[in-house]
């Protein structure tokens, strides 16, 4: 299609954010994953048009009956969907790097427009837009007077979202363009983690206590006239001089936005670029590799190669320590989460259950996609002169083991406080070990079947293809029903070793289909490393 | 008689209809220095790609050093060196650490591997670098970690893919340096490259190939004797003019873009 004229630059952009889409969707012997996407776009079509009504009801009832607060609520929820969505699911929706426009003949203010309307056209911009429409007509059905002012006070808050955005997403790939920024960003969300706990732990009572007269939501609820959302509510439905001050109030947080974000944009349209940079040192070590003991050369050489990688990986390693951040909270916590945590008997029995499940939960992020991280180094794997077997086993053993010692950690605290019943622990060690080994097996099937390239500097939330990610719930899901239905039979049978035996049984049998799933993995990579290849490094 | 160290026979590889080699057959013997020459998309890259185990050939069989590569393969990978077209490196580890973990690799212990790992980063000049991430090299000083890489376990043979391309004359200087020691030495180097300067300079033997197929091959002087080109004076033709003439030549002027 070709355009030409004054929208000319607008429509090639859409057009050409379309193709990626498309295109994404053209992959070759990729039909799972594509049903996989497909069944998720669908719902999450249902779900944004479906919350539409939800919107426009809100508004229509929370006027009519007084209760104007929902409306507030419902501006929240915008804000940050709009705010958030577009960076927890960057990975899921194919993007085009920004950067490049700038090598094209366009004027600033002509890029700045296209960096507007680039955001614009992101499926949680145009979720958020729809919603923000419903609201609208849930005022104009509500209090028909106040949509004129209404509209243009809505208005304002989008284009304010659309800068906003623009700005944090930009701020985000700084962030992740270099390796100090990816680990203050890890430091950053693992505070975010566990704020809500860190709430808990201090206790909601003894922080209204610090502040005497007033409880934490009033104080919260103070503030919110200050925050966008809360000067769009007071904006559309505060009267006089209030309206008119939080109307203000909006066109200052717009205008803030506007001047950070254009700064912003004129940074990277005159070729800003941050990456990694680091001395050049005169003299040269080079120390010998680590040695594992009890494994050769070879497995100790690829162990090292994986933790040198996992090091760097800080959102990964955050994802796998926050059952351990949990537990520590738990662990020191007071109120309704120490009593959550009992000291002994069957109490820390079923901790250390749940703690083995929560650990075995995280398995899939890394067992699922084990050559993601490796991208065009995966060739260098078949150029070895070592069967793939062994690198599949090296990698697992690596990754694996820190699983083990997370467990390791939790189950010696718990020993050490609680008196933990020796046949229980024997028999929930076996089954982590039992599923962790099934984790990774059935990883290394799909980690061949649909390889994911992994780029630590980009914002990608995703460490595993979609169909993938499936997988690894397809395989939790029985694996659960075994481990709930021997736990069952222990119970009602009364035959408290039944876990135990059972988990040494299926660890038996659970090992030898493992190393058959080795060699499958092995065949299939034989098979088609051309086209992994390809995938991992383009 | 010479050793013949690489030997394929009716090599062949298809991508769905398309047929990028088509019954290949190639003999290398030692020490010889085999430039393999064609347009884009002549098939060098899948070529040397199936050479090294990178590809699996749809019909055909690869010999290397007397060993069937299918059958033999883990054999035949330790006795050969690889730098392939998208190099293969593990970008974010260091310069010393690729190094040392490809020397373990091919089952060098750890205080050989990290000598061996710290002799050539002084030698390709990249011991300035060695604790920087890969990934923040040039790409000039990619191709020589991706070449020290595939050197570090003392090979046979060495297939380079392109080794010359993106590199600057003095990098270009250390490896071609180092190339000719490794073929006095008693290696055999088996490369790919459009640079044909570079290759009529190093290279003892030529191959080209086409759509596929071999259409000419054998020691350059002998290229030079079968190749004749009507109203060519009494020089001997350069690499280039044989190139040209096997492979159809160049396009006529009028044959160019309206708009340049």
């Amino acid at each position: 299609m070709a355009v030409s004229g004054k929208t000319a630059p607008l429509l090639l952009l859409l057009q050409v954010r379309w193709q990626l889409f498309v295109n994404s969707l053209r992959r070759q012997n990729r039909r799972i994953e594509l049903l996989v996407q497909s069944v998720g776009i669908f719902f999450a079509a249902l779900f944004v048009l479906g919350a539409g009504f939800g919107f426009f009801f809100g508004t229509f009832e929370g006027l009519r009956s007084s209760q104007p607060w929902i409306l507030g609520m419902l501006l929240w929820v915008v804000f940050l969907a709009w705010q958030f969505t577009p960076i927890l699911f960057e990975g899921y929706s194919p993007g085009l790097n920004f950067r490049e426009i700038a090598r094209y003949p366009v004027s600033f203010p002509l890029y700045f427009v296209l960096h507007c309307v680039y955001g614009l056209s992101d499926p949680a911009a145009l979720a958020s837009l729809w919603w923000m429409l419903c609201l609208w007509l849930g005022v104009l059905f509500a209090r028909p007077a106040w949509s004129l002012p209404a509209a243009g006070i809505l208005a304002a808050f989008a284009l304010f979202n659309v800068f906003c955005n623009r700005l944090l997403i930009g701020l985000l790939e700084r962030f992740q363009s270099t390796r100090k920024g990816r680990e203050r960003m890890a430091v950053i969300l693992l505070a975010l983690m566990v704020t809500p706990q860190l709430i808990q732990m201090i206790g909601i009572t003894r922080m209204n206590a610090l502040m005497p007269g007033k409880t934490l939501l009033f104080k919260v609820a103070a503030l919110n006239r200050l925050s966008p959302p809360g000067s769009v509510f007071a904006a559309i439905t505060g009267t006089g001089g209030e309206q008119l001050a939080a109307a203000l109030l909006l066109f200052g947080y717009l205008g803030v936005a506007a001047l950070l974000l254009r700064r912003q944009a004129r940074a990277v349209y005159l070729g800003e670029l941050h990456s990694d940079g680091s001395k050049a040192h005169r003299e040269l070590k080079a120390e010998p590799g680590w040695k594992i003991p009890g494994f050769d050369e070879i497995i100790s050489a690829v162990i090292e190669k994986e933790f040198r990688y996992l090091r760097q990986n800080a959102r990964l390693l955050l994802q796998l320590v926050y059952p351990l951040v949990i537990f520590a909270l738990l662990f020191s916590g007071r109120g309704a989460l120490r009593k959550g945590f009992p000291a002994a008997g069957q109490g820390s029995t079923a901790m250390l259950g749940m703690m083995a499940g929560f650990l075995l939960l995280g398995v899939a992020n890394m067992a699922y996609n084990i050559f993601g991280l490796d991208r065009e180094g995966f060739g260098r794997w078949l150029l070895a002169p070592v069967k793939l077997q062994k690198i599949l086993l090296a990698k697992n053993l690596a990754q694996a083991s820190l699983f083990v010692a997370m467990y390791a950690i939790v189950a010696s605290l718990l020993l050490a406080i609680s008196h933990l019943p020796w046949l229980p622990f024997a028999g929930i060690t076996v089954s982590f070990i039992t599923v962790l080994v099934v984790q990774f097996g059935a990883g290394n099937l799909f980690s061949v079947w649909w390889p994911k390239k992994v780029d630590l500097s980009q914002m990608s939330s995703r460490t595993v293809s979609p169909a993938a990610g499936l997988a690894s719930m397809l395989v939790i899901l029985p694996v659960g029903m075994i481990v709930g239905s021997v736990l069952m039979a222990s119970y009602f049978l009364e035959i408290p070793w039944l876990p135990l035996a059972a988990g040494l049984v299926l660890l038996a049998i659970i090992i030898r289909l493992y190393f058959y799933s080795l060699d499958r993995a092995a065949r299939y990579i034989q098979e088609h490393m051309e086209e992994i290849e390809q995938t991992l490094s383009k | 008689m010479p050793e013949i160290v690489l030997e394929t026979h009716a090599l062949r590889r298809s991508f769905g209809e398309f047929t990028a080699v088509d019954n290949l057959h190639l003999v290398v013997e030692r020490q010889q220095f085999y430039g393999f020459l064609g347009p884009n998309g002549a098939g060098k890259s899948t070529t040397i790609k199936m050479l090294t185990g990178l590809l699996r050939p749809t019909s055909g069989e690869i010999r290397i050093l007397g060993r069937d590569l299918e059958k033999d393969s883990v054999e035949v990978k330790r006795r050969i060196g690889v730098v392939p077209e998208g190099l293969a490196l593990f970008e974010r580890l260091t310069g010393t650490q690729l190094l040392n973990f490809s020397a373990r690799m091919y089952g060098l212990d750890r205080n050989t591997a990290a000598q061996r790992t710290k002799e050539l980063l002084e030698f390709m000049d990249l011991a300035d670098a060695g604790d920087k991430l890969v990934a923040d090299y040039s790409h000039g000083m990619q191709k020589k970690t991706a070449l020290a890489a595939a050197v570090i376990h003392g090979p046979e043979i060495l297939f380079l893919d392109e080794p010359f391309e993106g590199v600057d004359a003095i990098a270009a200087t250390t490896l071609k340096r180092l190339l000719q020691r490794f073929i006095s030495r008693g290696g055999t180097v088996f490369l790919t490259s459009h640079v044909l300067e570079v290759v009529e300079r190093l290279c003892t033997h030529i191959g080209i190939i086409q759509n596929g197929r071999l259409v000419a091959g054998g020691a350059l002087d002998e290229l030079r004797a079968g190749v004749k080109i009507s109203g060519h004076d009494q020089s001997p033709l350069t690499l280039e003019e044989i190139f040209l003439q096997v492979v159809g030549g160049a396009r006529q002027a009028e044959e160019s873009l309206s708009w340049l």
